[in-house]
C-alpha cells in the first residue's frame, strides 16, 4: 500500500475535546461580544442582549465540531488560543475605544 | 476526503451518538407528544376538576367584582393570580392561583367564581399532572432532582452538545458517498445496509431541524452561564437587563383601583386586532411592582411561548408596558430571538406545522434508535465458517439491552401512565402521584427486563408491551363511553378524540414493529445479538 502523502491527523481525543469545549466557548463569547459592541446599535441597543446570548453557541459548536481536523491536540490549543487572544484583544480595544463615547 | 479525517469523525460520531442517543430518544419521543401539550392537558383533566361549569362562567362585566372579592377573601391570591377568559377542560375556575409551592408548582391550587347572586364561590382543584410529566420527560429525559434548574435540563444540554457533534461528524462521514447514496434505500439480503440507508436518509433530510433543536436546547440549558460570561467579559458594569422601576410612593393600589379587564382588552384590541387573549396573569397585584401579562394566540405569527404570545400591561393605568412579545409588534432584535423559540416550539403554522414537528420528532427518535442498533450490529462477532456459534461481547449485549429497554420502556411508560391516570380517578387519594409512579415503574421495569431476558427476546416483548399499553388508551376511551359509571372519562369532541385515534394508529404501528422484530429474532443468524439463540448464550 502506498504511503499517504500527508501525516495522518492524530486523534488526541482528550486535548482536542477540551480545546473545542473550552476555547470554543470563550471564542463564542468574544465573537458575540464583538457583535454586541460593533454590530448594529452598539452596546446600548435595547433588547439586543438576548440575540447576543443566542449567538454564542454557533461559533462554539462550529469550533467544537471542527476541532478534530487539527493535526494534533497541541495544534488545536495553539491555534484556538491564538484566535481567542486575537478576539479578546479586539474586544478589549472595542470596549476601551467605545465605552467613553 | 482524506481517510484519516473520515476515521476520526466516524469514531466521534459513534461515541457522541452512543452516549447521547438514549436520552435524545426520550427527549424526542416526549417532545413529539408535547406538540399537543395543551390538548393533552385538557384530555387528561377529569370532568370533576371542572369546578365551574362553562354555563356558569361569569361574563366580562363581573370580572372586576370577582377580582375584588377574591383579593379581599383570600390574601394568598395577592401574590398573583390568573384570570381565564373562557372555559376549557383544564381551567377549573375563571380565577385561579396557587398557595404555597414555588415557580415549579406544588402547593394548593385554588379557584374562585361568582354565583348567580354575585357571591364569591371558592373551589380547590388539582390540575392534571400528566401533560406536565410528558413535558418534564421532554426537558430532562426523566432525570429527577433540581437546583435552580432541573439537573436533567443541564444533562440534556450536555447531551445536545454531543448531539451537534454527532450531527456534524455524521455529515462528514457521509459526505464522500452523499451523492451516490442519497435517498438510496437498498432492501437486499444485507439488512444492516437497509438500516444504515434509512438512518442516513432521515438524518440528512432532517439535518436543519436537528441542528436547530440542538442549538436551541444548548441555549435553553446554559443561558444563565452564557449571560454570566457575557456580563463579565463583554458588558462589564452595564446591566444586561433593565428591571422596571417600582411604582412611586402614593401610586394608586387596591382592588377598587384596578382597571377593568374588559377595558384592558379593548386597549389591546386597538393595538393588535389579530391577537386572541386567553388569560390575564396578574403578579403582585397590590404591591409596588404590580404587573399584568396578557397571554394569547395569534394565527400566522411566531410566538415567544410554546403556545402563547404576550403583552405587558400596567393593571392600574391600563397602559401597555411591553410589546416585546406581542406577535407582530416585536422590535427587530426580539423578533429574531422569537424566531428561535418558535422554531423549537413549532407554534407558527397551525396544525400542519405541529404535525410536521411530531413526525420530525418521531423521525429523530428513529434516528437515535437505529443509530444504536447499527453500532450493536457492526460490533457483532461473526460466526466462523462451520464453527460453533460465537458469543457476543458483553458490552455489545449490554448496549443492545439498554437501547431496547430505555426506548421501549419510555414509550410503554408514557402510554401506561396516560391510561393509569384515567382508571385511578376518584379511587386514589392523589391521582396525580400515579403518573410519575406508573411511568418510572414501567420504564425501570423495562430496562431491568431487557437486561434479564436479553435484547432479542426483550425487544419483541417490550414492543408488545408498548403496543398493548398504547392500545389501552382508545380502549379506555371506549369503556368510558359505554360505561360512564366507571372511573375513566372521555370527551366526545373531535379535537380531543384525536388522542384516542392517534393512540390506535400508534398501537397498530407498534404491533407491526413487534411482529417484524419477532420474525428477525426467529430467523436471524444464531451469532446475531438479535437472535434468541444469542440471548441463551449470554
Amino acid at each position: 500500500m502506498a504511503k499517504p502523502k500527508y501525516t495522518p491527523i492524530r486523534p488526541d481525543w482528550w486535548s482536542k475535546t477540551l480545546a473545542g469545549g473550552l476555547l470554543g466557548f470563550t471564542l463564542g463569547i468574544a465573537l458575540s461580544g464583538l457583535f454586541a459592541w460593533l454590530g448594529p446599535g452598539g452596546i446600548d441597543a435595547v433588547n439586543k442582549v438576548q440575540l447576543v446570548m443566542w449567538m454564542v453557541p454557533v461559533p462554539w459548536m462550529i469550533t467544537f465540531s471542527l476541532v478534530y481536523l487539527f493535526p494534533s491536540g497541541v495544534h488545536a490549543w495553539l491555534w484556538l488560543g491564538a484566535a481567542n487572544l486575537a478576539a479578546f484583544g479586539l474586544l478589549l480595544a472595542a470596549r476601551a475605544g467605545l465605552a467613553g463615547g | 476526503m482524506r481517510s484519516d479525517v473520515i476515521r476520526v469523525y466516524k469514531t466521534l460520531h459513534t461515541w457522541t451518538g452512543l452516549i447521547a442517543g438514549m436520552m435524545l430518544f426520550i427527549g424526542f419521543y416526549a417532545g413529539a407528544l408535547t406538540m399537543f401539550k395543551d390538548p393533552l392537558e385538557r384530555w387528561a383533566t377529569p370532568p370533576q376538576q371542572q369546578k365551574v361549569a362553562p354555563a356558569d362562567w361569569p361574563g366580562a362585566g363581573q370580572w372586576p367584582a370577582l377580582i375584588a372579592a377574591t383579593l379581599e377573601a383570600h390574601p394568598g391570591s395577592a401574590r398573583g393570580f390568573t384570570l381565564h377568559l373562557r372555559p376549557e377542560e383544564n381551567t377549573p375556575a375563571p380565577l385561579v392561583w396557587r398557595e404555597g409551592g414555588d415557580d415549579h408548582g406544588g402547593g394548593v391550587a385554588r379557584g374562585t367564581t361568582l354565583d348567580a347572586s354575585g357571591d364569591l364561590v371558592t373551589v380547590e382543584s388539582s390540575p392534571s399532572a400528566m401533560a406536565e410529566l410528558i413535558d418534564l420527560l421532554h426537558q430532562t429525559g426523566g432525570i429527577p432532582g433540581r437546583g435552580h434548574h432541573y439537573w436533567g435540563v443541564y444533562a440534556m444540554g450536555v447531551v445536545c452538545v454531543l448531539y451537534v457533534l454527532a450531527l456534524v461528524s455524521g455529515l462528514v462521514v457521509l459526505l464522500p458517498t452523499l451523492i451516490k447514496d442519497f435517498l438510496a434505500l437498498r432492501r437486499g439480503r444485507n439488512l444492516k445496509r437497509f438500516w444504515l440507508d434509512a438512518h442516513n436518509v432521515v438524518g440528512i433530510t432532517s439535518l436543519p431541524f436537528h441542528l436547530m433543536i440542538g442549538l436551541t436546547v444548548i441555549v435553553f440549558a446554559f443561558h444563565d452561564q452564557i449571560y454570566t460570561a457575557l456580563g463579565q467579559a463583554v458588558y462589564g458594569d452595564r446591566p444586561l437587563f433593565e428591571r422596571p422601576a417600582p411604582a412611586p410612593e402614593g401610586a394608586p393600589r387596591g382592588a377598587d383601583q384596578l382597571v377593568a379587564p374588559a377595558t384592558l382588552l379593548a386597549t389591546l384590541r386597538d393595538v393588535e386586532p389579530g391577537f386572541e387573549p386567553r388569560e390575564l396573569v396578574y403578579s403582585d397585584p397590590l404591591g409596588p411592582r404590580a404587573a399584568l401579562r396578557v397571554g394569547g394566540k395569534s394565527e400566522g405569527h411566531m410566538l415567544r411561548g410554546a403556545t402563547r404570545g404576550f403583552a405587558g400591561m400596567d393593571p392600574y393605568s391600563g397602559e401597555i408596558t411591553s410589546l416585546d412579545y406581542l406577535p407582530g409588534h416585536e422590535d427587530t432584535w426580539i423578533d429574531i430571538v422569537t424566531a428561535f423559540f418558535a422554531l423549537h416550539f413549532g407554534n407558527f403554522g397551525g396544525p400542519v406545522i405541529r404535525w410536521s414537528y411530531v413526525l420530525m420528532g418521531l423521525g429523530g427518535a428513529f434516528l437515535f434508535y437505529s443509530g444504536n442498533l447499527l453500532w450493536v450490529e457492526s460490533r457483532r462477532r461473526k460466526q466462523r465458517r462451520g464453527g460453533a456459534p460465537v458469543r457476543q461481547r458483553r458490552a455489545t449485549r449490554a448496549m443492545a439491552a439498554a437501547t431496547v429497554g430505555v426506548c421501549w420502556g419510555c414509550v410503554a411508560g408514557v402510554s401506561a401512565a396516560m391510561v393509569a391516570g384515567k382508571w385511578v380517578q376518584g379511587l386514589a387519594a392523589d391521582a396525580n402521584a400515579w403518573y410519575p409512579a406508573v411511568y418510572y415503574a414501567v420504564f425501570l421495569g423495562s430496562v431491568a427486563w431487557a437486561f434479564w431476558r436479553g435484547p432479542a427476546r426483550a425487544a419483541v416483548e417490550l414492543l408488545w408491551l408498548s403496543a398493548l399499553a398504547t392500545l389501552a388508551i382508545p380502549l379506555t376511551g371506549l369503556v368510558a363511553w359505554l360505561a360512564p359509571s366507571l372511573p375513566p372519562w372521555v370527551y366526545p369532541r373531535p379535537g380531543l378524540l384525536s388522542v384516542e385515534v392517534s393512540a390506535l394508529l400508534a398501537a397498530g404501528l407498534l404491533v407491526l414493529a413487534a411482529r417484524r422484530t419477532a420474525r428477525r429474532v426467529r430467523q436471524g443468524g444464531a451469532d446475531s445479538v438479535w437472535s434468541r439463540a444469542g440471548d441463551q448464550l449470554a
